[in-house]
């Protein structure tokens, strides 16, 4: 009996992990084609803007937070970058480019922060202002980088030790939010908000200077895969990132993150990056038509997030 | 003689920990029955298997002669068991008389009839001798006033059995007295009332018979009368109790904080006062007498600080906690489990929160060893009960939680430390702790401004009192005048 407490103990601790196995274990047995070096690449390559901004996007949710513009903003730094590298050179480019998103992030970050706004409804309404202007921007079609930014896109579809630039990119964001939560004060304070927020402010912490950074963070990131899946196309295109909010928030919840905030891990919300990705990586090789992929993709969420139940229990 | 309520041989573990220890208790009908005992002896277990929220390991239930199963709260509910918790479960959206009558909401047809439910809501309020607008909003009442309209909802649903889980904790002087009428009231109507406290004093006052439970296990039970305050403390603790407050050696420094009107968010009043390095001074008064919202204005705990504060003759400019903390204030808050205490997190990562600086470097990085060494340091010196410094504080009992919540502030080496109703739900031994721990802050110089519903306390442990009454300060009592009545008589201004 006690025996059979620790297993489920340990079942329902560990259970985004053991989700991801399941998943792993379930495409490897339905396609021959799915522990090919290269399709692996392409699993990596293809979640990598999701994985950078489920990062930031974790922070927001562990402060209770939400930020629904950061597919809007991935489209706008995509347009921007392309722009920019006519105008100055790459580094400048990219240094703009970030701050764009850095910028886009602190309006979200101060209205929630210093004006008590909720949060869904202010990233709402920036996902709409900031989607209208990456058209607006781009005058609604494509931007093609320029010829002097060849670096970028030669990065973009490099690979470094076998590994697609992009996903190393994700990694090396994932190893930074893993060591900020577990190791940095910021980490912690941002732990805290979520769980109790009159607490920490009452603690002599300012909380609305967190609250504001997260946002900010998550603009960043968003920015920073604007930037990488441009650099992968080598084309900033105005509709990119439709809805990527929702499979961003998807993984994020997948790990096991706690809307209500306070509850999730950077580990966790990588495999719930990968979790995500896998479902539609496997349905690719199995040639499920997209629309059924949609629907099938859905009830595996739910099943996820159902499996979490049992934590609470 | 026939019985009410029958618990006979309850046992209940929790993960191979025992909670409850083949406890038997016997209620008659028309009994005021008072449990006491210390935190974590199983006094709201008991009651929770009773009331159907958690389900026994064995043991059996008798009501009325008969063996009932209680399987959950709706079986207790059938039965007539009514039960209010120290948590509050209103909806704090709707109305006083929607909660009151929520659960047979769904017994009125299509639409509610509000008038009507707004009409009986009042009645019932008036039966117990409290007038609340039954229209309010749940959310703008007063502890006090939800825990009146908690009590409303359990009469409203007929109960023959009632279970009182520490009801006066959020009461003042006043509103407890009242209490008491109606549970007399009901107790001559034939119900059976279960009452469980901390304070001894409220046993003598309305109990008939009183139960002791330590360790999950059951003690005695005693007719009232049989009995007294000091054996009644002997059970529950094991051991006889020599003094409650410590010998209180005052060594008054130079003056420290002086405050002058100061004017409390919601209040009109402005407020001026002072206090000396190593002085506990008491504030006491009714409550929504001011007393929260004092410390709460030093604190810049609402909106920054309108008047002036000075700080060893330096004034201060304050306009948020974070300022406040930096001038060297503390503030242990009233509500422990919303504002002071962060539940689901640790005891390390609720102690290092005022001091982060102290357990970090340059880049914020946190050095784990220095912090547990500080964290270890503090849970040895408050004797905090705990596992290690990585458990959960919501593991913890709340006497146990309410020293985190100072450990918290002693970590920080504030100079003047603000402390709300400290003892609130909070046992015996602990209290003792508690006392002991400001008397010793007191002597290292710490100035500590005690807000405290309990005269007895406070008379035992401060250097000087202050009576507060409708938000104003309504006197000083100094040492020679330190008596129960005074304060009372300053608090309802007679």
């Amino acid at each position: 009996m006690m025996k059979r407490k620790r297993f489920l103990k340990v079942l329902t601790e560990y259970n985004t992990v053991l989700i991801f196995l399941i998943m792993l274990l379930v495409s490897a047995l339905v396609s021959d084609a799915f522990f090919t070096a290269n399709n692996l690449s392409n699993l990596v390559r293809q979640v990598a803007p999701i994985g950078i901004i489920s990062m930031g996007m974790l922070l927001v949710i562990l402060t209770g937070g939400i930020d629904l513009s950061v597919g809007s903003v991935v489209a706008m730094i995509g347009v921007l970058t392309g722009l920019f590298t006519y105008h100055m050179p790459l580094p400048l480019a990219l240094l703009a480019a970030l701050a764009c998103g850095v910028l886009a992030g602190s309006i979200s970050g101060y209205l929630v922060a210093f004006h008590r706004l909720a949060p869904f409804i202010v990233t709402l309404a920036m996902m709409s202002i900031v989607r209208g202007l990456g058209f607006m921007f781009s005058k609604g079609a494509p931007v093609i980088i320029d010829e002097s930014a060849a670096v970028l896109t030669a990065f973009g579809s490099g690979k470094f030790l076998g590994i697609p630039n992009p996903a190393l990119i994700m990694f090396l964001v994932f190893i930074l939010t893993f060591i900020v939560l577990k190791y940095n004060a910021f980490g912690r304070i941002v732990i805290a908000i979520g769980s109790n927020e009159e607490s920490v402010r009452l603690s002599g912490i300012k909380v609305s200077l967190y609250k504001y950074s997260v946002y900010a963070i998550a603009g960043a990131l968003a920015a920073l895969a604007g930037i990488v899946s441009t650099a992968r196309t080598s084309v900033g295109s105005p509709v990119t990132g439709i809805a990527m909010e929702l499979d961003v928030i998807a993984a994020v919840v997948i790990g096991g993150a706690s809307l209500m905030g306070g509850k999730g891990s950077a580990v966790n919300t990588l495999l719930g990056v990968f979790i995500l990705g896998m479902i539609g990586n496997i349905m690719n090789l199995m040639t499920i038509p997209a629309y059924s992929q949609q629907v099938i993709k859905g009830l595996i969420i739910i099943l996820a997030v159902f499996l979490q139940r049992f934590q609470e229990k | 003689m026939e019985y009410r309520v029958e618990l006979v041989n309850i046992s209940k573990s929790y993960g191979g920990i025992s909670a409850l220890k083949d406890v038997t208790l016997k209620v008659g009908p028309g009994e005021i029955h008072a449990i006491v005992g210390e935190n974590g002896a199983g006094k709201s277990t008991l009651m929770k298997i009773l009331s159907g929220a958690v389900s026994r390991d064995s043991g059996k239930i008798v009501i009325d002669g008969q063996e009932v199963q209680i399987q959950s709260t709706h079986d207790s509910k059938k039965l007539g068991i009514g039960i209010i918790y120290q948590e509050f479960s209103l909806v704090p959206d709707l109305s006083v008389a929607e909660n009151i009558f929520l659960s047979q909401l769904d017994s009125h047809g299509f639409w509610m009839k509000r008038a009507h439910l707004n009409q009986k809501a009042e009645e019932l309020i008036n039966s117990i001798g409290f007038s609340i607008s039954p229209a309010t909003k749940v959310r703008n009442l007063s502890i006090a006033h939800q825990q009146i309209v908690e009590i409303a909802k359990a009469l409203s649903e007929k109960v023959k059995v009632l279970i009182l889980d520490e009801p006066s904790a959020a009461l003042g002087t006043h509103e407890i007295q009242k209490l008491f009428d109606s549970l007399e009231q009901l107790r001559q109507e034939g119900v059976s009332i279960i009452y469980i406290t901390h304070h001894l004093d409220e046993v003598f006052e309305i109990a008939g018979r009183v139960s002791v439970l330590k360790d999950g296990t059951s003690g005695v039970s005693l007719d009232v009368s049989d009995t007294h305050k000091d054996e009644l403390v002997r059970f529950m603790l094991g051991r006889s109790l020599d003094t409650m407050f410590p010998e209180r050696q005052t060594a008054l420094g130079e003056p420290l904080l002086q405050v002058e009107d100061i004017i409390p968010s919601g209040q009109e009043t402005g407020i001026s006062l002072s206090i000396h390095k190593g002085e506990v001074l008491g504030i006491a008064g009714l409550v929504g007498s001011g007393r929260t919202e004092v410390l709460r204005a030093i604190f810049s705990a609402d909106s920054p600080i309108k008047g002036k504060l000075f700080i060893s003759g330096e004034k201060q400019r304050i306009s948020s906690p974070y300022e406040a903390v930096k001038a060297g204030i503390g503030l242990v808050p009233e509500d422990r489990k919303q504002h002071g205490a962060i539940l689901s997190l640790s005891l390390k990562q609720n102690i290092s929160l005022s001091n982060m600086k102290e357990i970090t470097n340059r880049f914020g990085f946190i050095l784990s060893g220095k912090e547990r060494e500080i964290v270890r340091s503090l849970i040895r010196k408050l004797a905090v009960k705990t596992r290690d410094e990585n458990a959960l504080v919501s593991t913890l009992s709340g006497g146990n939680q309410q020293k985190i919540v100072l450990a918290k502030w002693i970590n920080s080496h504030c100079k003047i430390l603000l402390i709300d109703e400290p003892t609130r739900g909070v046992d015996v031994g602990a209290k003792l702790e508690i006392y002991h721990l400001i008397n010793e802050l007191s002597l290292q110089g710490v100035a500590v401004i005690l807000v405290s519903s309990e005269s007895e306390e406070l008379l035992g442990i401060c250097d000087r009192i202050l009576v507060m009454r409708k938000g104003a300060i309504q006197g000083e009592l100094h040492k020679e005048d330190f008596s129960e009545e005074n304060i009372l008589r300053l608090a309802i201004g007679a």
